[in-house]
């Protein structure tokens, strides 16, 4: 394998524009699964629909406010 | 469901689904070799034969095989490698070719002829790959940060109080550890899936409005769909190609993600 030309040095994260993309995707998706899913095993619990739909809407916004903080803040 | 109805009543089209993608044993009752099986193992010997010819005379004026063997490792080097990971990507990069070329054979072996199956759309490849791709990064973080500090970066961005860690630390492992190669899994399989089973319809529903359906109107629409099976193989090939380069990409997006300083 030939050594790398310095031109190939500053080639790092040309492409971290696709990988945030992906990860807020991800991110906000698992916002849903994760609290969502609280939500719906205390719905089972107590019988009380209320939780799964906080839960849900919990998920949501603190996957949303995940992306922001780890994509959207100017560092 | 109309193509059940149908079906039943003993004459119509019916409609392919999933059972397409359900393969008897190629050997008889009681095997378990099927098609599929047959089209990685084939997919395997080609690409290490292939491999193998284009570096076994490996010379400053490169023959034709090897011209094109290393133009294609050079590709997944330079443009995902590098591209994605940057120079210390150049360690990683004999697991993304590997990767990229066995993904891409199985893929496009969905519209030679005779196999006509991309073996990617049986679930069990893509997900095997996907789980080595997490066991990879994950383990490439925890080497370069230490099991404690990985952690710590993946689930504690700084500059929040702390009661919001309890929101949001869960959150942050789910989607890394599960929805990552989850979303890898489900991106290709389905690909394949669904591209396989629009040319079988394609293909079926213009023979038989075509040879079954007959008349004038029959015809020329199952001209058309067969014409048009032609264009939707060669968009395939491009779909094909192109999944495997995703999900090569998002693998070395990964590790690159791993092994930066911070998230």
């Amino acid at each position: 394998m030939p050594p790398t030309s310095p031109d190939e040095e500053s080639r790092d994260f040309r492409r971290k524009g696709e990988a945030d993309a992906f990860g807020a995707f991800g991110l906000v998706i698992s916002g849903v699964l994760v609290w969502g899913g609280v939500g719906f095993l205390l719905t089972e619990k107590f019988d009380n629909q209320v939780f799964v739909l906080g839960g849900l809407l919990l998920g949501m916004g603190a996957g949303l406010y995940l992306v922001w903080l780890r994509y959207g803040r100017q560092s | 469901m109309s193509s059940t109805y149908l079906a039943a009543e003993g004459e119509g089209f019916v409609s392919p689904g999933p059972g397409t993608f359900v393969y008897p044993p190629l050997f008889g009752e009681g095997t378990f070799f099927t098609k599929p099986m047959l089209i990685t193992v084939l997919g395997t010997i080609a690409i290490g034969l292939f491999f193998y010819l284009a570096a076994r005379r490996a010379a400053m004026v490169p023959s034709k095989t090897q011209y094109i063997g290393e133009s294609a490792y050079g590709f997944v080097r330079n443009s995902i490698a590098l591209d994605a990971i940057g120079k210390q990507g150049l360690k990683y990069v004999p697991y993304l070719a590997t990767t990229f070329f066995f993904l891409a054979v199985l893929n496009i072996a969905g519209i030679i002829p005779v196999l006509q199956f991309p073996a990617t759309s049986r679930i069990a490849l893509p997900l095997f790959l996907a789980v080595i791709t997490c066991l990879i990064f994950n383990a490439i973080g925890i080497k370069k940060h230490g099991l404690f500090g990985y952690f710590k970066d993946l689930m504690f961005p700084p500059g929040i109080p702390w009661p919001v860690y309890i929101l949001l630390a869960p959150i942050e492992f789910v989607s890394t550890i599960i929805i990552r190669p989850l979303t890898l899994t489900l991106r290709l399989t389905f690909n394949m899936f669904a591209g396989h089973l629009v040319l079988v319809l394609f293909i079926l529903g213009g023979e038989y409005l075509v040879f079954e359906y007959g008349g004038v109107v029959g015809v020329a629409a199952g001209s058309v769909a067969l014409f048009g099976s032609l264009v939707l193989t060669a968009f395939e090939g491009f779909v094909q190609l192109l999944q495997a380069y995703v999900f090569t990409l998002l693998s070395a997006l990964y590790i690159g993600g791993a092994l930066a300083d911070e998230h």
